[in-house]
């Protein structure tokens, strides 16, 4: 356990060293202002735009609309700045060898997988943080109220489905060599699960759901219950990735 | 006792056979220079010792411990230095050697101890800066340091001079002189003369095979050729005076560089005198007349030859 959290906190202080937790934090923050902002200037940046002969009608805008404004920065440029973030946590060291002391010292081939998720996790959370209360003061600030239902479990939604992602950058890692070895199954498993989702019936039990339901059920047109069965499917994804990633790691040459 | 035991191990990459039926053994308190020209299989071993590299048959035993691919219990009584160690570089060497000793299981008080006394040992002390700015050589010592922190019973070098210029070369070879009192150390190189220097075992590789095992003067002794160094007064009669001297039987080998012939003999104290008759008989002046201390390096030539 002791091995655990040092390297844990190495994992941490490389996050903070190369400068992770600012680029995330600070990006997820204007995520978080952006979204009510945008949300409320919407009609006004819209009626700036009149075209002679056409009336455009914009309804005022209410808080749900910050709340769409923010799933859709997430599930597209959020997920983009994990990969980013995240690609070369373990590819980056595979290739520069800094693990070959570590691992010459004992440290055990587990150890080096578990940390690196616990540390990309804590960052990830945190960063969801920061823009989920940056966005929630400020739609209450301009909006009066931003109290919506099933608040707390689409964000969950959200939040695990960045861990299964950080799982698979793992995954992808300890399979496959080179600078972009964490990306390349991570990439082409996203592309494949957004393919399928076309399907309603893959859709039930496809992790990519929750990130594509995540203001329906605000919205309350989903039920809470309908998304228990691609949480618990990603929840086991995640876990198993993780094993393969510490199996593969284990056999991988160094 | 030996703290480390290689059994017939064989390792493949591919068509080419980079290790054949290997063994041999390291005994307790002694450095053991493991010599082979560059791809003869050096790093390959090391790499199988330290669990990195699967064995394709033949076992590796540390401090008695079977060694298992992918696992690394056994590393934790050896010490690494790569032949090129890599960090992280935002770390200054107090940090990273603090990882390194929470790694291996030290109590806090131990780690700030021996880091002091390892950084001191290697000339690092009071360096605070992040180690991306360090020289090669500085890298070196560092790798040093962090691999005698958990005192191990094994310090496996690879090739740690061959990237240095002279005098990091020197204060590399000083300070595995230094951790020699407190380790068994097996050290990789293509450098004769650092062996020479810190050695007291030896095994030449070659192709994979352990060609030579044994004390450095064992080694010399049993593959000693003598040379005898003549100088001639004309240059122009050396081809000459090479081609009638290989025809004697106990020549076994000539050399010739501008006036000077370097003759390969077994015994050259006796077998000198024939090369002297010879000379004599058909009356070659002669400037000089010399023989040469055996060398590793000729040792070396002769098994990989």
């Amino acid at each position: 356990m002791r091995v655990y959290i040092a390297f844990t906190k190495k994992e941490i202080v490389e996050q903070i060293r190369t400068y992770k937790w600012l680029i995330v934090i600070s990006v997820f923050f204007l995520f978080g202002m952006m979204s009510p902002l945008l949300a409320k200037l919407m009609p006004d940046i819209m009626s700036g735009m009149k075209v002679e002969g056409i009336k455009i009608e914009i309804p005022e805008p209410v808080v749900m609309d910050a709340y769409a404004q923010f799933f859709k920065n997430f599930t597209q440029m959020g997920i983009l700045i994990l990969l980013l973030v995240f690609g070369g946590t373990l590819s980056n060291e595979l290739m520069k060898g800094t693990l070959i002391n570590i691992l010459a010292k004992g440290l055990p081939r587990p150890t080096v997988i578990l940390s690196k998720f616990t540390a990309s996790v804590i960052l990830w959370t945190v960063g969801l943080l920061v823009a989920v209360t940056t966005t929630y003061g400020y739609a209450f600030y301009l909006f009066g109220d931003a109290s919506v239902p099933n608040f707390v479990f689409s964000i969950f939604c959200l939040w695990l489905f960045g861990c299964f992602l950080i799982a698979l950058i793992l995954l992808s890692s300890a399979l496959a060599n080179g600078t972009f070895g964490g990306l390349i199954l991570s990439v082409i498993t996203l592309v494949v699960l957004l393919l399928i989702s076309i399907s309603p019936k893959v859709a039930k039990f496809n992790p990519i759901t929750l990130t594509s339901k995540n203001l329906d059920l605000l919205k309350e047109s989903v039920n809470v219950n309908d998304l228990y069965l691609p949480v618990a499917i990603t929840a086991v994804l995640t876990i198993v990735a993780l094993y393969l990633a510490i199996l593969l790691f284990r056999r991988k040459k160094m | 006792m030996s703290i480390l035991e290689l059994s017939n191990v064989y390792k493949r990459f591919g068509e080419t056979e980079v290790i054949k039926d290997l063994s041999f053994s390291v005994p307790e308190h002694s450095v053991f220079g493991f010599i082979g020209k560059n791809g003869a299989g050096k790093t390959t071993t090391m790499k199988m010792i330290l669990g990195f590299l699967q064995t394709d048959a033949g076992d590796i035993r540390v401090c008695s411990e079977k060694v298992a691919y992918g696992l690394t219990k056994t590393n934790r009584n050896i010490g690494y230095l790569p032949d090129v160690p890599e960090y992280y570089s935002y770390m200054t060497p107090k940090e990273y050697l603090h990882l390194c000793g929470e790694i291996t299981g030290l109590k806090k008080e131990e780690i700030q101890t021996k880091s002091k006394e390892l950084l001191n040992l290697v000339g690092l002390e009071g360096i605070n800066r992040r180690i991306r700015g360090f020289s090669r050589g500085m890298k070196q010592r560092l790798g040093i340091a962090q691999a005698l922190l958990n005192d191990p019973k094994l310090l496996i070098c690879d090739e740690p001079t061959s990237a240095l210029d002279p005098v990091g070369r020197k204060d590399i070879l000083d300070i595995l002189s230094l951790a020699k009192d407190r380790t068994t150390i097996v050290f990789s190189t293509h450098i004769l003369s650092d062996v020479e220097r810190i050695c007291d075992r030896i095994g030449i590789l070659d192709n994979g095979k352990l060609m030579v095992e044994g004390t450095v003067n064992e080694v010399k002794d049993n593959y000693r050729t003598d040379t005898l160094r003549i100088e001639l007064a004309f240059g122009a009669v050396c081809e000459k005076v090479t081609e009638d001297l290989k025809k004697l039987p106990f020549v076994r080998s000539t050399s010739i560089e501008e006036n000077k012939i370097d003759i390969g003999l077994m015994n050259a104290q006796e077998q000198g005198l024939s090369v002297m008759a010879y000379l004599v008989a058909e009356k070659v002046p002669v400037l000089r007349y010399e023989i040469l201390e055996p060398s590793l390096e000729n040792v070396f030539m002769e098994v990989i030859r």
